[in-house]
């Protein structure tokens, strides 16, 4: 009866309007504050100089870079529109890819315009290479596809004519492609043959009574595919080809032929078919040619190590075959350390926006009535999260010196280059679908609106895996290097040099049994833990494929047996050599808060991979390190959660280039900007 | 005065009785600007710090306007100028008639659009800013309305009631202020010869890297037809203290990627450097010859663009090495309600 009586009182009471007669019985009814955004810069510091952490970082060309993403965002052509009160440019994705095409071939005319690829190709020297690096590595930032199309034309095409071609193809035709009077493409990729170039289709002979070599697509699997820029636009493209002279098949080589006149018409005998939708990267129009006899004429032969005389003789410096297909692809490295840098421009991106979200957005109160708690409050997205920036700012000085490598390439160099293109261009690549897989996740639903960025640019970049190289098989190409080295080592009685691998003179570093946080966090120690499993995974490797040849089978058939060890030493090589960059660039900085929080990252990314199931598989750590190894970590993470701010803000990225989620993501939502 | 404006704004901010806040000039203007031949004085007398310290409070007003929690209304009837344009353009909301008169005439002077100019001008359209900023010229109230430096365009006829309607407003939101400012509006055209209607130039000059590419690029454009605005343009780039232009025009590429603070703090070094004179002196020889002796021919010193290296404008950009120096610090903002307007542009 009770219960009857009070609830008529109550009802009594909303008809009544009247107050409660004992407050304390009938709660009333109070609304919650409404969520507000509160951006981090007001309540996060700075420790250190973020502008002078940049110039570390970026390395080079800072101002060049800040003019062109000024040149972009002030565009209409790059899409700018407005979220909770700021400008973001990115391209309409929800475009059709017709649309999307067109849009991008605008943008390049518009950049063209502003002299942005003004001595791309006739400006010489380490400075303009750089500053080519830098221009690139910015336009990234704004699309893939963008990037990829301008990658295609000026560093496939134009480096072919400057790499492969000899004088009077530069005279002919860098100029025209500089300012893109011509459109090139790069016609190596068959459906049948991706990275194993060597076994292309397309097949060319000469016809000594025209002067004329003839290409010809022989079957199906030997069409071109994934051309970009061929599909809509290239007037021109650079063919690979078998060589037949004579009935000898002379390996494959570089021809230049037409595939669309000036007017955009497809040449006679060539066909060209559309490569399709595809899960990102629609701004580029990839397409798929098939060569009918198609003639060309015989100074169209890019003739740098090879050439045909008139009367159809073969003529090469180089006898070797493989030496000539070595010294014949060497220059494209410039393309592999492209990819490789972009890779760790795309994860600054990512962390910039999940770390910027992390640091706004609330999930859960530990107690009732307290307010909820900030992502980035959370040591397990800390730990998520963290490792990643400290991977990032290691990719980073690797990056600045694969670049420097690069413009300072001599011939001795070659080598050199090429296994630590290789290794990073894998290494940055794999590295990059990880950490914009865990920003994604750390950025929940909000991570898989378009605009937002960071999930779409899974799709965009997924392909830089398996393009300029499958990443398997370049590490492949690693770990055969490093056997090399080491065979040849021991057979001529020689101390190891280079790639890195002077530690192998030493002698064999030792684990302390017991690790306390002191000896965690030393350089030195974990560079003996990096070096310790690099050069044990290397004795593994020779003995095991030594083995292998001991039962009668051949050298690449060893390899191909021993490929999980060749896995694990290719990984062990390169985490100790981006390691080695950490600890240098370090060591360039006084004894100073930017010195302290880099010592941090430095410390993470070791322990991180000292973490790692290799160092448990072949026992280079007792379970009690292992431990001791994995507490450290979270120290560290929680250590680095105050400059989590900073050390994004470091990366340089302009506002307008991350998306609204870093920034106020409650007002980009609101009614009124639906309305607008 | 700037000092009274401090204090007044900061009072305005914790009293709830203030809704929001109304500026406006008497007389021909509502402001031209700092009194710089004051600053000069000081100077000449050895004590930049004095002028240093007046640039400090200012750019402190120009970061509590840009970042304010209440409204602000400028109503610009009338000359807008150098320290006018910074007291009125980071607040909200900035009224234009057909007398207004803008400029950022610095360049002129041996000093550099500051009073968080870099801010401001580097987010007009396309590099109208660079435009505005390098060559200092003036603009009326439909070309203010135009590139954004205004957001509403009311005939001066119409202020009387426009203030009077405005006054019992008892409201911050900034939706209903701007709704009723509107009700005041009008739609000016812009004038047949608007520098405004030569965008395509000048996005196409002033879109250059460097100032001497700027000039270049301009006087390619009149290699093969005439073109008196063009012409004029040049004319005025290249009586401009060489240093100012080198330094505004960096000053505006780096504010286009930067919050408000960050400008402001970045200003504030430049124009340290600027008072104490140690890398160039032509702010005391644009003054001499603009304002004081009037006989409009500075003798800058670097006299060329050439000779102004990347070195010399770096300095401006950097700490000074001074005792007792120190950057801006400015006010910490994090206790009030900022509006999005104002979270926006930290």
């Amino acid at each position: 009866m009770d219960r009857a009586f009070q609830r008529t009182q109550i009802l009594t009471n909303h008809l009544l309007q009247s107050s409660p007669s004992s407050p304390a019985q009938i709660p009333s009814l109070s609304s919650n504050a409404c969520l507000n955004y509160s951006p981090p810069e007001l309540s996060e510091g700075y420790a250190f100089d973020i502008k002078e952490m940049r110039q570390l970082l970026d390395g080079h060309h800072v101002a060049d870079r800040d003019w062109l993403f000024g040149v972009m965002v002030q565009s209409k052509l790059f899409n700018p529109r407005v979220r909770g009160g700021k400008v973001f440019v990115s391209p309409d994705y929800n475009q059709s890819m017709e649309q999307q095409r067109e849009m991008t071939w605008k943008r390049i005319v518009y950049l063209l315009e502003r002299g942005v690829f003004k001595g791309w190709l006739t400006e010489k020297g380490e400075e303009a290479e750089m500053r080519r690096f830098a221009y690139f590595e910015v336009l990234g930032l704004f699309d893939h596809s963008i990037a990829i199309k301008l990658g295609v034309h000026y560093f496939l095409w134009g480096g072919a004519i400057q790499f492969f071609g000899t004088k009077h193809h530069h005279d002919k035709w860098l100029r025209d492609t500089e300012n893109y009077l011509i459109k090139g493409c790069f016609a190596m990729t068959e459906l049948g043959h991706g990275s194993n170039v060597r076994g292309i289709e397309t097949v060319t002979t000469y016809d000594s009574n025209t002067g004329e070599f003839v290409i010809n697509t022989s079957c199906e699997s030997a069409q071109k595919y994934w051309i970009g820029g061929a599909a809509n636009h290239a007037t021109h493209t650079i063919v690979f080809s078998q060589l037949n002279i004579n009935g000898t098949n002379q390996g494959v080589h570089a021809f230049i032929a037409q595939i669309r006149d000036a007017v955009g018409n497809v040449c006679p005998n060539i066909r060209i078919a559309d490569c399709g939708h595809k899960i990102g990267l629609n701004g580029v129009d990839n397409g798929r040619i098939w060569f009918d006899n198609v003639r060309v004429p015989r100074e169209n032969l890019l003739n740098s190590v090879a050439d045909v005389s008139a009367d159809g003789k073969y003529l090469s410096s180089i006898k070797d075959p493989d030496q000539r297909f070595a010294a014949f692809l060497a220059p494209l490295t410039a393309g592999r350390v492209n990819i490789a840098v972009s890779a760790v421009y795309q994860s600054k991106v990512g962390l910039a926006i999940a770390i910027r979200y992390a640091l706004t957005r609330r999930a859960f109160s530990v107690k009732p009535n307290e307010p909820e708690v900030l992502l980035l409050d959370y040591p397990s997205h800390q730990r998520r999260l963290v490792p990643l920036l400290a991977k990032t700012y290691a990719m980073s000085f690797a990056a600045n010196y694969l670049k420097m490598l690069y413009v300072k390439r001599t011939p001795q160099s070659n080598k050199t280059i090429h296994v630590f293109s290789s290794s990073f261009k894998a290494i940055f690549t794999w590295n990059n679908m990880q950490i914009l897989q865990e920003c994604r996740e750390a950025c929940g639903g909000q991570g898989l609106k378009t605009e937002n960025r960071v999930g779409h640019l899974k799709g965009e970049h997924d392909v830089q895996s398996t393009f300029e190289g499958d990443n398997n098989i370049l590490m492949q190409q690693v770990s055969k290097a490093l056997f090399a080295e080491y065979v040849a080592a021991q057979k001529k009685n020689r101390a190891f040099q280079g790639l890195g691998l002077e530690h192998m003179n030493k002698p064999c570093p030792v684990i302390p049994s017991q690790l306390t946080s002191a000896t965690l966090r030393c350089s030195q120690f974990q560079m003996d833990a990096l070096c310790l499993r690099e050069r044990d995974l290397l004795k593994r490797f020779v003995v095991d494929v030594s083995q292998h040849q001991a039962k009668g089978e051949s050298k690449e058939h060893a390899f191909i047996m021993s490929y999980q060890l060749a896995e694990d030493l290719s990984r062990a090589f390169s985490d100790r050599a981006i390691f080695q960059k950490f600890v240098e660039a370090e060591a360039t900085l006084a004894a100073g808060p930017l010195k302290d929080v880099l010592g941090m990252l430095r410390s993470l990314y070791a322990l991180i991979y000292i973490e790692d199931v290799a160092f448990f598989r072949y026992g280079y750590l007792s379970v009690d390190n292992a431990a001791a190894v994995r507490r450290e970590i979270t120290k560290v993470c929680s250590e680095l959660r105050p400059h989590a701010l900073a050390l994004v803000s470091s990366f340089g990225i302009p506002d307008a280039f991350l998306s609204p989620i870093a920034f106020n993501w409650i007002d980009a939502n609101s009614w009124s900007s639906v309305q607008h | 005065m700037i000092s009274c404006l401090l204090e007044l704004f900061l009072a305005y901010e914790e009293d709830p009785n203030v809704k929001l806040v109304i500026l406006k000039g008497k007389g021909r203007a509502f402001c031209a600007g700092g009194d710089v031949a004051a600053v000069v004085r000081d100077i000449r007398g050895d004590d930049w710090r004095a002028g240093a310290n007046f640039f400090l409070k200012e750019f402190t007003l120009n970061y509590l306007m840009a970042t304010y929690s209440k409204p602000q209304v400028s109503i610009l009837n009338g000359i807008v100028m150098g320290g006018g344009a910074g007291a009125s353009v980071h607040g909200r909301f900035r009224v234009a008639t057909e007398n207004s008169v803008f400029a950022m005439p610095e360049t002129a002077l041996g000093l550099f659009p500051d009073v968080g100019a870099s801010y401001f001008l580097s987010r007009l359209p396309g590099f109208f800013g660079e435009y505005v900023g390098l060559t200092g010229s003036r603009l009326d109230g439909a070309e203010m309305l135009a590139c954004g430096l205004a957001t509403h365009f009311v005939p001066s006829t119409k202020l009387a009631m426009l203030e009077a309607a405005l006054c019992i407003v008892d409201s911050s939101d900034p939706v209903i202020i701007s709704s009723i400012i509107d009700q005041y509006c009008e739609q000016p055209s812009l004038k047949e010869q608007s520098v405004y209607n030569r965008l395509d130039v000048i996005d196409r000059s002033f879109s250059q890297k460097t100032v001497e590419e700027i000039i270049s690029a301009l006087e390619r454009e009149v290699v093969h037809k005439m073109d008196v605005w063009i012409s004029t343009t040049i004319q005025t780039l290249k009586k401009a203290s060489p240093t100012s232009l080198k330094i505004s025009l960096r000053s505006i590429r780096e504010g286009r990627l930067q919050g408000v603070g960050q400008c402001l703090v970045r200003e504030y070094r430049m124009v340290c450097h600027v008072m104490r004179g140690e890398v160039s002196k032509d702010f005391l020889e644009g003054c001499r010859a603009i304002l004081l002796d009037k006989d409009k021919n500075p003798k800058w010193e670097p006299s060329k663009l050439e000779i102004v290296t990347d070195s010399r404008v770096d300095r401006y950009f950097s700490k000074m090495n001074t005792e007792e120096w120190e950057d801006l610090k400015l006010p910490t903002r994090s206790k009030h309600n900022l509006p999005v307007y104002a979270i926006a542009k930290l």
